[in-house]
This record gives C-alpha cells, sequence and structure tokens, in this order.
C-alpha cells in the first residue's frame, strides 16, 4: 500500500484510498430498509433460490452506492459533479468488495479546476462489478 | 426490431420530494461511509453546507422517502411509458436489467431540501446481442429545487429488457 494522497494534492494516477467491504445478507437487508428496494432477491433466500439463484444476491445500487461512499470519503460530497456508472456483474454474499479509484486527467475550467476519475468495484478475484467515472471540483 | 422511437420524449415522472435527515444519514449508514458530516450537523455545516448531504446515489431512492402526497402536483401523468415498452415485453419472459446509472450534480443535496423532478424517455430503441433482441429504455430525471427553481441533480437510468 502506497501513502495515503489527499485530494487536494491528487495528481493524474493518483489513488483514492481503498474501501474493502465483506458482503454479507444483513448488509443487503439493510440496505433494502435504507433504500426501499424489496425486490426479494435481494433479501429472501428462498424465493431467490426457487428461480435458480445460488443465493440472494447485492442490489446492483448497493455497487455502486459503496463506490459512491469511497468517492465521496476522497473527494467531500460538495465537490461531486458527476458520477456513473455500467452494471457488470452481480454481487454475492461471502465476496470482499473492493473499491478503485483513479485520476484520469486535471483541467482547468475557468477558476475552477476539474478533476477526473475513472472508478469501478471489484471482488477478491478481480471481478469487476461495476465501472464507471467521476468528476469533481477541485479548488 | 420493433420501432419504439414514439416513446422518446413521453413524460416518466412529475413529483416533488422532501429530503429529510433520518433517511439520508441512514442511507449513508447503509452504504458504511463513516464522514462525520452525514451524522453531525455541526460538521455539515462547518463544511458550508446548510443540512446534513446525502451520498451521491440517494436521488435514486428519495422518492422512497420524501413522496408526500398532500405536495404532489394536481397534474397526472397518462400512463407509464417504461412500463408500456417493459410489460408486453415481460409477459412473454426475459429478464429486466439495471444497465447504467448516472448523476450530474449542480451541489449536493442537503437535508430540508424540496426537490421537484421531471423524468422522461431520452432513448429507447432495441438491438441484437449474443443472439438476445435487448431493449434499452434511458430515462431522465432532472430535479430542481421546489423554491428557487434551480436545477439540483440530472439522474439518468439505463433499464434493459433481455429477451
Amino acid at each position: 500500500m502506497s501513502d495515503i494522497i489527499k485530494f487536494a494534492d491528487a495528481e493524474v494516477g493518483s489513488e483514492a484510498p481503498v474501501l474493502t467491504h465483506m458482503l454479507g445478507r444483513t448488509d443487503l437487508v439493510i440496505y433494502a430498509g435504507a433504500s426501499g428496494d424489496f425486490n426479494p432477491m435481494h433479501t429472501d433466500e428462498v424465493v431467490a433460490t426457487s428461480v435458480g439463484q445460488p443465493s440472494v444476491f447485492g442490489h446492483g445500487m448497493f455497487s455502486m452506492g459503496i463506490l459512491g461512499t469511497a468517492l465521496t470519503g476522497w473527494v467531500g460530497i460538495e465537490n461531486i459533479k458527476s458520477f456513473g456508472v455500467r452494471f457488470t456483474k452481480q454481487t454475492w454474499p461471502g465476496e470482499v468488495l473492493s473499491t478503485n479509484i483513479k485520476v484520469t486527467s486535471i483541467d482547468q475550467v475557468g477558476n475552477k479546476t476539474i478533476v477526473s476519475l475513472d472508478c469501478s468495484l471489484m471482488n477478491q478475484d478481480g471481478q469487476v462489478k461495476v465501472q464507471g467515472t467521476a468528476t469533481a471540483w477541485r479548488s | 426490431m420493433t420501432d419504439y422511437s414514439e416513446y422518446v420524449g413521453r413524460a416518466t415522472s412529475n413529483s416533488v420530494v422532501v429530503i429529510e435527515r433520518g433517511p439520508v444519514a441512514n442511507f449513508a449508514r447503509a452504504l458504511k461511509s463513516e464522514e462525520s458530516y452525514f451524522y453531525n450537523v455541526k460538521d455539515a455545516q462547518d463544511r458550508g453546507l446548510k443540512g446534513i448531504p446525502a451520498l451521491p446515489t440517494f436521488p435514486f431512492v428519495m422518492e422512497h422517502w420524501g413522496l408526500f402526497l398532500e405536495l404532489q402536483p394536481e397534474e397526472k401523468l397518462s400512463g407509464n411509458p417504461v412500463i408500456e415498452v417493459l410489460g408486453p415485453l415481460m409477459a412473454n419472459g426475459g429478464l429486466i436489467l439495471h444497465g447504467e446509472q448516472a448523476f450530474e450534480f449542480e451541489r449536493p443535496l442537503v437535508s430540508g431540501d424540496v426537490l421537484e423532478g421531471k423524468g422522461q424517455v431520452v432513448e429507447c430503441y432495441q438491438k441484437e446481442s449474443n443472439g438476445h433482441v435487448m431493449t434499452f429504455v434511458v430515462t431522465e430525471t432532472v430535479w430542481s429545487d421546489f423554491n428557487t427553481k434551480e436545477k439540483v441533480v440530472t439522474s439518468r437510468s439505463n433499464v434493459i429488457h433481455r429477451a
């Protein structure tokens, strides 16, 4: 692990601190309650397995949300200009998810600086779950 | 392939939501954020925020928490174009997938905000991929401050039916 770089000091290629989380079924129940997404595929093992899924699986927006937490922690909530992802794979209980956020460009827009980032969430085997980009203002 | 171009521009939503402290803090907790400004309003104010902010994906769920019936516009939409497209497809089976999601912010959402959202279909098309007919419905909702009418966030969703 390299030293933690502050967003204020980040250069092209700098990376945000990695947020790592082992996905548990309780996380999905908590997220269901916090989001209002009660699709049983995410919370009810009986229903999920009855339609051929190996178990419940994570909400796509939980994956994006965890990535959003790491992004927010680094750049600051008031600086986020955009955040978008593509959902590529389901997440499963027991997987260890980790965030990857890296600066791809730093541009001057008038008297403001805008930082572009690549961001993704992957499991312990490097399988990408969501992949996208973000932009953030920097004073 | 079906031509769905007539759906582009159709309204998907017209609603008013209230952002409250409890739901945004709980949402931050559910997504494992440890930033103190989600839980302590003084820390939020120290950052120049008027209230407890919401994590960037909160716009996706805020209607669940803050859509109070007495605040809704009287004008009702006629039909839901997303259901009109996906309903008949699902009747023949297949899967609905959330393909992409994006947010564009003018400022963070904070507790105390009242936001007015207008959604519409911005793209609707079919294509074939690996032998599957894929139907894409892209919707965009622009959320503005109810009082100042200033734009706050635009949420864009790509929902896919895979036959």
